[in-house]
């Protein structure tokens, strides 16, 4: 049962993994259709060769790594599926699923100390250094050498805002209400960020993502989807943004005199034995794909976290039809080879499980942020490396505004708030 | 099972985190160089965070757990897609990430300073560790080696990790091909490893002008006894099939070149001299030279001071800031010099691969990233770690043009260090204004590569020993002399 049976969720396109064919919709991520089609490890890990799988699905980590019609380390959860798209898994032999360079696993239970092993005598290291050559790397080189696109010229807005979640959509409607020419980049193919989850039915009415994307380009702005903020960077004296796009056409450089980050946090792995396993998932993305993709991740599913995110997504999963448990207290380890089968709670004893939700709210992303020199502090409180970012959307930094869960954690409808707060003040 | 994965991308796991913070490497830039930690392809966005809450579970101070210097690109970025940027429509900046204000914290120093000592060490880059290392080796172990931040923060942790015998002049020639032979011997000697990997240095000679040039090259260096070789455009394409032969008319080719793994050199010769008595303190800037009657007498840091016999002022970019404490002026002009890595690649690529005329070279390190930078003919004099998407753009269409495949690879970080820039490209060696002020900088660039073979006769030198006729001829006053002749052979 790897989707909900309804209509709505029916596949329309095959894309090819390791040469089998997977059923996919067109416009979702490869990671989505592995995910329903219970392919869950799409690698083996750098030094140990464990078994790697998609773990955020949303671009934060870098577990989900595969090479893509020729070319290698793509992240699977955001490249979008369409008919014949080749996937191919890395790092194993002779596949991901059964490599046999995952020994190294069972046979280093301490680790390896790569810096002092077999340093002497000079052939032995030298053996050394050959072999760990070979074992290294990860994708092999592309196929074909793709043709250079034309070159971007510099383009100007009033203000850039990046990420159209609740955030993001809130500033650029308040940036486009006051008249102001906006750029608002989404790398989704869908605006809307974590409202698309609809964890939160009540933080925004249904239609309030399409009325904002009206009210940008009314205002004589744009809205550019499937384009990701790739870093700022302060060439010719003043911050600059790359954007790149779904072709080589749509890649841009952009400067505006506001910029807005709202590109939401990063996916938190949990920390526990076995805490890499295929399967353990962030929960915010497995409920996107619920939503738009009717994929199930599998019949039982522990929800870790004791917040209301955890809760939401367990009261989503137990709709949908799975027996979902909800483990608001710490996991001693995860068990299970080649995918999670339990976790081992502190008393000893197991949960069974074949798809553990992270539900954890993400972390603050500051990097975008800290390129132009924004602060960060450790806050004990989320356990986490927060922006200096003001109530108001301010930033040590003048034209330089965030807010959401790119600089803390929060309901998407304080997410809406604040970025409502970060308009007003970019607007000034 | 039993391990828990902290970094996923480079299979970092928590009891690897605790035994590189049990063994010294507390603060999270050496952390992440210790383990590995955060250079992947997520660049430490799932495990930044987890790795922070081991460290201060472990005891780490504020100070210690401000997180590493962001490195863009924040996602991945192709080759393919830079090169397209026009980097002329990208006017040089001091790049990003611009400075926090106020400063973060810095830790404090790693331990109280002795009150005297035979040998100060100004830096603890490779230059110093190396010869503190050579030092302690001959006896001489009363020696202090001071570095102003953690260990690898400058150009000794920041470079490409090429070694070459591949130059213009027999002196160079000679102190490359002992620099070769030391590295290779350097994880036997300090039971640390150094990746280092004897996969040839290939020289691009885009026109006839730089065919001659490396002829005149190919003829000193053969006159040393190395292997080197001219090879047409076809035959380097069989070294490297991947090249577009169309873009280059012949190559300079010695197998014996090499690339190592900067970082855990610095680690290895610190930990070898500590062993035998040397004192190594990071985060102990030097704020003072104590010179009366002609000769340095004592070292100041805030730290507190250390008498001493003899100073050597090995630190690279910030060599002249230095040597001002002591009423000398040096002429080297520190320049930045931008790199960057891509995603992890199974092997494919052999050697060091140089264009000429251009400043791009590219390696594939030991964990698979293409390692490249190239050298920015507008960069102004000024010690600058600032990242530019012109440098991108720059290096990814002369990448592009050499190597088309690399057009679908993917940038992961980009950073940068300084040149330490003289004016004949040469080094400065021996004592400058007080006579017990020995200089060991001006490398351009390429101080890793000469660090073994220069520091070894150093020590010789400094302990009575030989000394090697580079102590005469790139003294400070060949530049009053008239004496300097320009090295013309360096890349970047």
């Amino acid at each position: 049962m790897p989707r909900l049976r309804d209509p709505l969720f029916a596949t329309d396109c095959t894309v090819t993994f390791d040469g089998h064919a997977v059923p996919a919709r067109s416009g979702e991520s490869v990671a989505s259709a592995l995910l329903a089609a219970g392919r869950l490890v799409v690698s083996r890990s750098a030094k140990y060769h464990r078994p790697r799988g998609p773990f955020c699905l949303s671009g934060s980590c870098g577990s989900c790594l595969v090479r893509i019609d020729g070319e290698p380390n793509r992240r699977a959860c955001r490249t979008a599926c369409r008919d014949g798209l080749r996937v191919e898994t890395q790092n194993a032999w002779p596949d991901a699923a059964h490599d046999l360079l995952g020994i190294i696993d069972p046979l280093t239970p301490h680790g390896l100390d790569v810096h002092h092993m077999f340093t002497r005598p000079l052939p032995v290291n030298r053996a050394l250094v050959a072999f760990t050559r070979r074992l290294a790397g990860f994708g092999r080189m592309p196929d074909r050498a793709a043709p250079r696109g034309p070159a971007p010229s510099v383009e100007s807005f009033d203000a850039l805002v990046l990420g159209a979640g609740p955030a993001g959509l809130a500033a650029a409607g308040t940036l486009a209400d006051a008249g102001l020419r906006v750029l608002l980049a989404e790398r989704d193919t869908l605006p809307g960020g974590r409202l698309r989850t609809r964890l939160e039915p009540d933080a925004a009415p249904a239609g309030w993502p399409a009325d904002v994307l009206r009210a940008v380009t009314a205002a004589g702005g744009e809205v550019a989807l499937s384009t990701t903020a790739t870093g700022l960077w302060r060439d010719g004296g003043s911050p600059v943004c790359l954007l790149v796009g779904e072709t080589p056409e749509r890649t841009r450089l952009v400067r505006a005199a506001r910029i807005v980050a709202c590109t939401g946090g990063n996916a938190r792995p949990p920390t526990f034995e076995g805490n890499d396993l295929p399967g353990i998932h962030s929960g915010r993305a497995l409920a996107l794909a619920l939503a738009e993709h009717g994929v199930l991740p599998g019949r039982r599913v522990a929800v870790l976290g004791a917040g209301p995110e955890a809760s939401a997504l367990a009261a989503r999963f137990a709709a949908a039809g799975l027996d979902a448990t909800q483990v608001a207290g710490p996991v001693a380890a995860a068990r299970g080879r080649g995918r999670v089968r339990s976790l081992r709670l502190p008393d000893g004893t197991d949960l069974p499980c074949d798809a553990v939700a992270q539900g954890e709210p993400p972390a603050p992303a500051p990097d975008l942020l800290r390129a132009l020199g924004v602060g960060v502090d450790w806050d004990p409180a989320i356990e986490a490396l927060a922006p200096r970012v003001a109530a108001d959307g301010t930033t040590s930094v003048p034209g330089l505004f965030a807010a959401g869960e790119v600089a803390r954690p929060g309901s998407a409808a304080e997410a809406r708030a604040w970025g409502r707060r970060a308009g007003e003040a970019a607007r000034g | 099972m039993g391990k828990t994965i902290l970094c996923a991308c480079e299979d970092v796991t928590l009891s690897e985190v605790r035994r590189a913070f049990v063994l010294g490497h507390r603060d999270l830039e050496s952390v992440k160089r210790y383990t590995g930690f955060g250079t992947g392809p997520c660049q430490g966005k799932s495990c930044l965070n987890a790795v922070v809450q081991e460290l201060l579970r472990l005891g780490a101070t504020p100070a210690e757990i401000a997180p590493f210097t962001p490195r863009p690109p924040i996602q991945p970025v192709n080759f393919g897609t830079l090169a397209a940027l026009d980097p002329e429509a990208l006017p040089l900046d001091e790049g990003v990430p611009l400075p926090v204000r106020p400063p973060p914290p810095r830790p404090g120093p790693s331990g109280p300073l002795p009150e005297r000592a035979d040998v100060v060490i100004v830096g603890g880059g490779i230059l110093g560790l190396a010869l503190a290392h050579q030092l302690t080796m001959r006896g001489v172990r009363d020696v202090v080696v001071l570095e102003r931040s953690y260990l690898n923060a400058g150009a000794s942790g920041r470079n490409g990790g090429g070694v070459r015998a591949q130059w213009s002049t027999p002196t160079m020639v000679r102190l490359g091909l002992r620099s070769l032979q030391l590295l290779g011997a350097f994880a036997g000697e300090t039971g640390v490893n150094g990746w280092f990997r004897r996969g040839g240095y290939l020289f691009l000679a885009p026109d006839g002008s730089q065919v001659k040039r490396l002829e005149r090259n190919q003829a000193v260096q053969r006159a040393q006894g190395m292997r080197t070789r001219i090879l047409s455009a076809a035959e380097a394409c069989a070294v490297v099939p991947e090249l577009d032969r169309s873009r280059f008319v012949a190559a300079s080719w010695n197998p014996d070149d090499g690339v190592v793994f900067p970082w855990p050199f610095l680690w290895g010769y610190a930990a070898a001299a500590e062993s035998r008595g040397a004192t190594v303190r990071t985060f102990t800037p030097v704020t003072g030279l104590d010179v009366r009657d002609g000769l340095v007498r004592a070292v100041e840091t805030p730290a507190g001071r250390i008498r001493c016999d003899t100073v050597v002022n090995a630190c690279g970019a910030w060599s002249p800031e230095v040597a001002r404490f002591a009423g000398v002026t040096l002429p080297n002009r520190p320049t930045r010099h931008e790199i960057l890595v891509s995603g992890p690649l199974k092997p494919w690529l052999g050697p060091l691969v140089s264009v000429l005329g251009t400043g791009l070279y590219f390696s594939q390190s030991q964990r698979g990233e293409i390692v490249g930078g190239m050298g920015d003919p507008t960069e102004p004099a000024g010690v600058s770690h600032g990242s530019t998407l012109r440098f991108l753009a720059r290096f990814s269409r002369t990448l592009t043009d050499y190597v088309p495949a690399t057009a679908g690879l993917s940038v992961l970080r980009q950073w940068a260090g300084n040149y330490d820039v003289t004016p004949d490209n040469n080094p400065i060696l021996g004592a400058a204004g007080p006579g017990n002020f020995l200089q060991l900088n001006g490398f351009v660039g390429h101080g890793f590569m000469m660090a073994p073979a220069v520091t070894e006769l150093m020590a010789d030198w400094m302990t009575g020993r030989e000394k090697d006729e580079i102590f005469d001829r790139f003294t400070l006053d060949r530049f009053e002399r008239g004496t300097a002749v320009r090295e013309d052979f360096i890349i970047g």
